[in-house]
């Protein structure tokens, strides 16, 4: 394309056969100039280790902080599994009732087991467990109610969906009132998105420092080449020809922190692991550190991917325009 | 092929490099353009490269009004001029053939014809076997020879050169100028600003003086007109 003189073809165009093979040879082009601009960051060795170093414990930080909340997840759930309701029947009730009531509670489709406890048992349990035995003795008759112990179903298992079904099961007849003790399973969720929105928070500020660092980074190359994009515009390159190392420059360094996060955090893994399995040894239960999945990994590669190149397009679109032929 | 119609150019600070100019430079031709440092030969040549834009009047460049063209398509102007400038402005990271593929680099030409003709070039300026070196290990004269390889690199209708033997001896700076000769004869037009009286005077080319960016009388144009 010619614009002052109409019938001057670059060699290019001539070469150009089909609309398909010009498409082939701009991305061709655009890889080319992928691989091209790692070699250039592979001129400098040491300039671009540190950069990518800084970037990749930037990355690191809020990689694990999210793998601290997906590990104390882990044991919570366990936690959230063992919901049980208790329901006190009514004292005035009889046997009978008692036993009627028992066997409604088993049809209830939210509910998955019932053990009855009668009066009595709970009395031996208790004379045997709380070592007021002898003090027991002393009472005229059995203080304790019959006991009706409830297990949910998985699916009604989670603190709001147990509280709707104590709710229902309290309006049974014979109920006198049920006890569902979530209370600290409630603290524990309110203290785990208490960690989730300080682990966000941390995290934005430290993704925001990794684009901030991209950014400057490519300004200082930039300002590093000024005298090279001059003789470019000069020659008669367009802006896009221009940018297209930078961006490039920017994806890499996203790209290979990213890796490099990912090394930190296993290797951290790798060395935390053997420390957690002491502990649960002492606490006699097992647990295993739960590390990045192939997917999470591809995020976080993906993630430090468009930070660079948000970076580096900041940059790009910001410093390139000032730099003109003219302004020697 | 350039036409200039009562150009004046008034820099931000109210410096009047160009008052009224106003010359045409045909097809084909080679044409001088002298004057003092600071005449406005540099603005003249920076207005048909676009580096800079009129303050007033119009330059025509093959018909086609520059003050149409968007800055979007300046580098499409740039394309279809080789520029020569006084010092070299040669890339020093990269090697002579890198700094001489250059415009056909930024035009996507295929490796094979890049190949083909930056060898092409050099062979014309006679640096073919100083292809791998870097432009500080060349001497003045080459390195403006390999300025001249960059031009002439994508053969350009057109051929602007800024003080192209300003710093060469007199004997090297015949020899440049017989290369824009050759170029002239094989139809290219070209424009060389220079201060170099002596260097025009043993050749009869038509020359454009410019005093205090103004156009002195100049016969040859007159006579085309």
């Amino acid at each position: 394309m010619s614009l002052l003189f109409k019938g001057r073809q670059s060699q290019n165009e001539r070469a150009k056969k089909s609309f398909i093979a010009a498409g082939y040879f701009f991305i061709l082009n655009i890889f080319r100039q992928g691989i091209h601009s790692l070699g250039e960051m592979w001129r400098t060795p040491m300039a671009s280790m540190m950069t990518i170093a800084v970037l990749g414990l930037s990355l690191t930080l809020p990689a694990t902080l999210y793998l601290v909340v997906k590990n104390v997840q882990q044991i919570n759930s366990g936690f959230e599994e063992a919901a049980e309701i208790s329901l006190f029947v009514k004292e005035s009730m009889s046997e009978q009732e008692t036993q009627t009531l028992v066997k409604r509670l088993a049809l209830y489709p939210e509910v998955d087991k019932v053990t009855f406890i009668s009066k009595q048992n709970a009395l031996v349990e208790f004379k045997e467990v709380s070592g007021f035995g002898q003090a027991l003795e002393y009472l005229d008759e059995n203080p304790l109610p019959d006991v009706v112990l409830i297990t949910p179903t998985s699916r009604h298992r989670q603190a709001d969906s147990a509280r709707a079904l104590l709710e229902k099961l309290e309006k049974e007849r014979e109920v006198d009132f049920g006890k569902l003790d979530i209370a600290w399973l409630e603290r524990l969720n309110a203290l785990l998105s208490l960690l989730k929105e300080s682990v966000i928070t941390i995290a934005l500020l430290l993704l925001t420092s990794v684009t901030l660092i991209i950014g400057n980074t490519i300004r200082l190359s930039i300002m590093d080449k000024k005298e090279e994009i001059q003789v470019m515009k000069l020659v008669g390159a367009t802006n896009t020809f221009i940018h297209a190392p930078f961006l490039w420059t920017g994806i890499w360094y996203g790209i290979i922190g990213g890796l490099f996060a990912f090394i930190c955090v296993a290797l951290m893994m790798w060395w935390l692991g053997s420390a957690v399995t002491e502990v649960a040894g002492v606490y006699q239960t097992h647990f295993d550190l739960i590390g990045l999945s192939v997917s999470e990994f591809g995020s976080l590669v993906l993630l430090a991917t468009i930070l660079g190149f948000v970076g580096s397009y900041l940059s790009v679109n910001r410093y390139i325009k000032e730099i003109e032929p003219d302004k020697v | 092929m350039i036409n200039f119609q009562q150009v004046s150019k008034t820099y931000p600070g109210g410096h009047r490099a160009l008052e009224k100019v106003s010359f045409h430079i045909r097809p084909g031709e080679l044409a001088f353009l002298t004057g003092h440092s600071g005449a406005g030969k540099s603005t003249l040549l920076k207005l048909i490269s676009l580096m800079e834009r009129p303050s007033a009047g119009k330059v025509l460049i093959n018909g086609v009004d520059l003050s149409a063209v968007k800055s979007r398509q300046i580098p499409y102007v740039r394309r279809d001029i080789g520029i020569i400038f006084q010092n070299h402005r040669l890339l020093e990271r990269h090697t002579i053939f890198d700094n001489v593929a250059l415009p056909l680099v930024i035009e996507g030409t295929h490796r094979k014809q890049i190949e083909k003709r930056v060898h092409g070039a050099l062979d014309k300026v006679g640096l073919l076997d100083k292809v791998k070196c870097h432009p500080s290990t060349l001497s003045g004269g080459e390195q403006q020879r390999v300025g001249i390889a960059r031009a002439i690199v994508n053969s350009p209708p057109l051929l602007l050169a800024d003080e192209p033997t300003g710093n060469l001896d007199p004997e090297l700076s015949m020899d440049i100028l017989r290369l824009f000769e050759d170029f002239n004869k094989h139809g290219t037009t070209v424009l060389i600003a220079t201060h170099d009286l002596g260097l025009i005077s043993r050749m009869r080319y038509r020359s454009l003086t410019l005093k205090e960016g103004r156009m002195s009388q100049d016969p040859l144009a007159e006579a085309s007109l």
